[in-house]
């Protein structure tokens, strides 16, 4: 009986650990352009992709901020990610999407050029950032590599730190 | 273990109430020593702490209570008369006491803190009279008896005869025992006391036997004090002789009645049950009425009635927007009822949850008896507090920051104020200096007052003290008025105590008060009066969470000033507004203000407004003032203050945002911080600037820009070549809708507009309101060059914002003369 049951156990915690090794083998993504580069972010980092709306310039804070907004009574950060990195600046469009990306309690709102697709992406397939950069510096996490094409995936919890 | 903890948290509620209300009980105490319902106040809380903290197991704080219990027990019983050297130890015990508390508050336990030298000095001061201690030691025990007695106390009227007769025999043991306690005095308690270690050993039975012994022996003491106090308080005389009527009946035995004490004894148990009922009636009304709870859950009610202040005020301006769309329909009226019902019920659940929030400024000000005590004694002043308005009740946040602020202030009235009583009478003042404490509501404010009767502060010796200490220049100081002297004392480094004492002097005290005023949205005023005294008065809002607000805007931005730091909003002309050394000023009645516009604070950029008046926001905090200029003023709303969140904290200026009727986001503006910067920032306010704009960027013709709006072809050239002899830039539009767009771009700025009435997709009329909508435009010329001629037209033209009004056909030397006339062409070449 008690062998019989030894079987199960083991039956079940080897089904789990399978499960486990396919969850971690792929991470879905969501791919967006800013300027001419496709970028993308995990996708249970973001809270919600909302169509343009309004918001409130706030002084003294850096250009890249364009203010704030109000998503459903809270007031949140919004980011134009052209000028965080450091692209000209371009009249929103029909295309223009909001990206709400959250890290914990930090929540803010992103201005992407427009959306692409979610990507499910084996892992084996991200290589590291380039070193050319900082590894503290930078905002990116890794690269992924897909048949016709490179996506950079970058880091949330970077883009949603505080800089100045 | 989490029960413990839950004892534990709430022994310290409780131990923390209680202390505060002792501190002014001890105080009281001192002038009228033999008020006995004072003592036996401030002896229990004694008692309570040592009782709790021993079953907590809080060794040292036991220790210091008991020996505190011991010195109040004996003037309790007038063993020990209350004076000041009595006094300050009892006091300096409480202090230990609350040490020990905050201790155990932060760390869960209370050793560390030495309460030796202080016990030693409690013991000392009692044994001065020498009492013997076992005296306290019994009257714990009884005390701790007591409620088991009570537990004990059986029901009379379900007991059968066997149980009577046996009832009254217990009764009858009772008395002798009285007697015999009477007989030996306390002696034969200490004894029970010090056979107490002997239980271990006994038997079941004797064991049985001692406690029956003990319950007998302190019921008949009990007995006894009841029957003393029943013939002392004539009210409760007729319950006496009703009581034994529920035993008689049950027990007609002549013996009961026969031994004149027994009479005594049966009647006891009847008024302390009828006590105790009391007790568990008030008791149970108490938890009806009072539950204790999580301030957590509070400030969660408090942001969800935000949330639907929100809710409310974007509900009354979509009424709005119904209103005028539909006016006159049948639905209106519908419509309008539930919103107001709405607003109206919002409204009162704010009152209503704001109000829980509510406690008595008295939390903060009884500290402060203790305090002018210890004050004046150290000082060798005499001084009275006089307290009034402490029922007075403002927001939980508020009382918590408003305690450093007054004592700073009470402590300076003390050490700087009043003088030392021979000063006094010299000035013909009395010997005892009087400090008034004092809250009141006004309007949507408390305003707490501090006023003295001391020396009062002299304006040129604040001046000259400051100028020493370099605060200020010589030249500052004598534009100061009084009142602006009077603020120096609120400057870093400032103290005008020529000796530097513990109490103050170090000049950092009433730097503290400003900014915690500051911090509070409140306002200081003080008025001083040399010989005479001086006059604090501190003005706080009632809450932090939803404050009315007054909505300006500044260009096409808004922005929300606290209404608490707005003193007056006052329309002036630029002529009024003047430079001294590069800053603006304007004379306000008998002051001169300073001048700072929202927009130099804010970089908000500015696109030149030659508009004749502007808009000034008086705004005052703690004793400061200034003049805020802005373009507009939308009006007051009641705004929730929404925090911007870790990603944008701490933004100069800028205290918060809150979400407006229409969803938008509205900035609020910090007025301390902005006061701050007021001064950094250099002033753009008066007109040479917008005239300097304009003479720096019209150096020729080509300079000045016309637009000109037509659909047809024709029309645009004839135009275009009427004004090409001036020389200046022309640019074109088809119709209103690309007019608008070549404005919005922004790629020109434009001195005059020629706007045909008659276009597709967006006609003169409709162009002419939308450009007027934005501030930046309000002041552009716009002509309406139309073949349309009708009187109505005109009417149209002018509603809608036009400033001339040219019928084809024209001839060009006409429209050229209009046009220069509009642009003010070549006049400030």
């Amino acid at each position: 009986m008690s062998e019989k049951l030894q079987q199960i156990i083991n039956r079940q915690n080897q089904a789990l650990a399978g499960d486990d090794q396919k969850v971690d083998e792929v991470i879905q993504l969501v791919g967006f352009i800013v300027g001419e580069e496709e970028f993308s972010i995990p996708i249970l980092s973001i809270q919600e992709i909302i169509k343009p709306i309004g918001w409130t310039r706030v002084p003294q804070i850096p250009s890249y901020i364009l203010g704030v907004f109000n998503l459903r009574g809270s007031v949140i950060p919004l980011i134009d990610l052209r000028a965080r990195f450091g692209l000209p600046l371009q009249k929103h469009t029909d295309e223009t999407r909001f990206i709400v990306m959250k890290n914990g309690d930090d929540v803010a709102g992103f201005v992407i050029d427009r959306l692409t697709e979610a990507i499910r992406m084996p892992k084996r397939d991200i290589g590291p950032a380039p070193d050319t950069i900082s590894e503290s510096e930078t905002m990116i996490d890794g690269v992924g590599k897909q048949a016709d094409r490179i996506v950079t995936i970058l880091k949330v919890h970077k883009l949603l730190e505080r800089n100045f | 273990m989490d029960e413990f903890e839950e004892i534990l948290q709430d022994f310290l509620i409780e131990a923390f109430e209680l202390i505060e209300q002792l501190d002014q009980d001890l105080v009281e105490l001192e002038t009228r020593p033999d008020d006995l319902d004072l003592l036996n106040r401030i002896f229990r809380v004694a008692h309570t702490i040592k009782g709790a903290s021993s079953f907590l197991n809080f060794d040292v704080l036991t220790h210091l209570t008991h020996h505190m219990e011991n010195l109040l027990n004996m003037a309790r019983h007038g063993d020990l008369v209350i004076d000041a050297n009595v006094m300050d130890v009892i006091l300096e015990s409480i202090d230990l006491m609350k040490a020990l508390l905050v201790r155990i508050r932060d760390r869960g336990e209370d050793s560390g803190l030495d309460v030796s030298g202080c016990v030693a000095r409690l013991d000392a001061v009692a044994n001065g009279d020498a009492a013997p201690e076992p005296i306290v030691e019994i009257a714990v025990i009884q005390e701790a008896l007591a409620v088991q007695v009570n537990e004990d106390e059986p029901d009379y009227s379900a007991m059968s005869d066997a149980q009577v007769e046996a009832e009254i025999e217990r009764l009858l043991a009772q008395k002798q025992a009285e007697a015999a306690a009477k007989r030996s005095g306390s002696n034969e308690a200490v004894k029970n006391e010090e056979s107490e270690p002997d239980y271990a050993n006994m038997s079941d039975i004797e064991v049985e036997a001692e406690i029956e012994r003990l319950l007998l022996e302190k019921q008949a003491q009990d007995a006894a004090k009841r029957a003393q106090k029943n013939q002392n308080t004539a009210p409760q005389e007729p319950v006496v002789p009703s009581t034994p009527t529920v035993v008689v009946p049950s027990a007609p035995q002549p013996k009961v009645e026969a031994v004149p004490m027994v009479k005594a004894a049966p009647s006891a148990p009847s008024p302390r049950r009828s006590e105790a009922k009391e007790e568990g009636d008030s008791k149970g009304g108490g938890v009806e009425q009072t539950i204790r709870v999580d301030v957590k859950r509070l400030d969660h009610l408090m942001n969800l009635i935000g949330e639907l202040v929100l809710g409310k005020n974007r509900l009354i301006k979509i009424n709005d927007d119904v209103e005028e769309r539909y006016e006159g329909e049948a639905f209106l009226e519908e419509l309008n009822q539930v919103v107001s019902i709405v607003s109206l019920v919002t409204t009162d659940l704010q009152i209503a949850v704001m109000k829980t929030r509510m406690l008595p400024i008295g939390k903060v000000f009884n500290k402060f008896p203790r305090m002018i005590r210890d004050l004046s004694r150290e000082l060798n002043k005499k001084i009275e507090l006089e307290i009034a308005g402490e029922e007075t009740e403002l927001d939980k946040s508020i009382v918590e920051e408003i305690g450093d602020p007054l004592v700073h202030i009470i402590r300076n009235s003390c050490d700087h104020g009043i003088e030392v009583g021979d000063v006094r009478m010299a000035h013909g003042k009395s010997e005892v200096g009087t400090i008034q404490l004092k809250a009141y509501h006004e309007g949507n404010h408390i305003v707490i007052q501090i006023i003295d009767d001391g020396k009062g502060l002299d304006a040129d010796m604040l001046k000259q003290k400051s100028i020493e200490k370099g605060i200020i220049t010589e030249k500052e100081a004598d534009a100061m008025s009084e009142k602006e002297a009077f603020g120096l004392i609120f400057r870093p480094g400032f103290s005008t105590a020529a000796q530097v004492t513990s109490v103050s002097g170090r000049g950092v005290g009433m730097d503290v008060v400003k900014t915690n005023i500051e911090k509070l949205n409140g306002m200081i005023d003080i008025d001083s009066e040399v010989g005479k005294g001086t006059s604090m008065k501190l003005k706080i809002p009632l809450t932090l969470a939803i404050i009315q607000a007054l909505l300006v805007g500044v260009q096409e931005e808004y922005y929300a000033i606290p209404l608490a730091s707005v003193l007056e909003t006052v329309r002036i002309s630029k002529d009024e507004i003047y430079t001294v050394e590069n800053r603006s000023v304007m004379r306000l009645r008998d002051e001169v203000l300073s001048l700072v516009h929202i927009g130099d604070i804010f970089e908000v950029e500015r696109v030149f407004d030659n508009s004749e008046h502007a808009y000034v926001v008086v705004l005052g905090l703690a004793e400061s003032k200034i003049g805020l200029i802005v373009d507009t003023l939308i009006g007051q709303e009641e705004i929730v203050i929404k925090s911007l969140g870790e990603y944008l904290k701490g933004i100069e200026g800028i205290a918060g945002a809150t979400i407006r009727g229409d969803g938008g986001v509205t900035l609020i503006v910090d007025v301390a911080a902005l006061m701050q910067m007021a001064k950094s920032v250099k002033s753009t306010v008066g007109i040479e600037n917008g005239e300097t704009k304009k003479l720096g960027v019209k150096n020729s013709s080509s300079d000045y820009c016309v637009m000109v709006v037509d659909d047809s072809k024709t029309d645009r050239t004839i135009m275009r070549k009427s004004l090409e002899p001036l020389g200046i830039t022309i640019v074109e539009a088809v119709d209103g809708v690309e007019a608008l767009n070549i404005l919005k771009q922004g790629d020109h700025f434009f001195d005059a507009m020629l706007i045909d009435i008659e276009m597709p997709r967006m006609d003169g009329y409709t162009l002419a309101s939308e450009i007027k909508k934005y501030n930046k435009y309000k002041n552009l010329p716009l002509i309406a060059v139309t073949s349309r001629a009708g009187k109505a037209d005109r009417m149209r033209g002018v509603e809608s914002g036009m400033v001339e009004y040219i019928t084809k056909p024209y001839s060009p030397e006409y429209l050229m003369n209009v046009v220069k006339r509009n642009i003010k062409f070549n006049e400030g070449l």
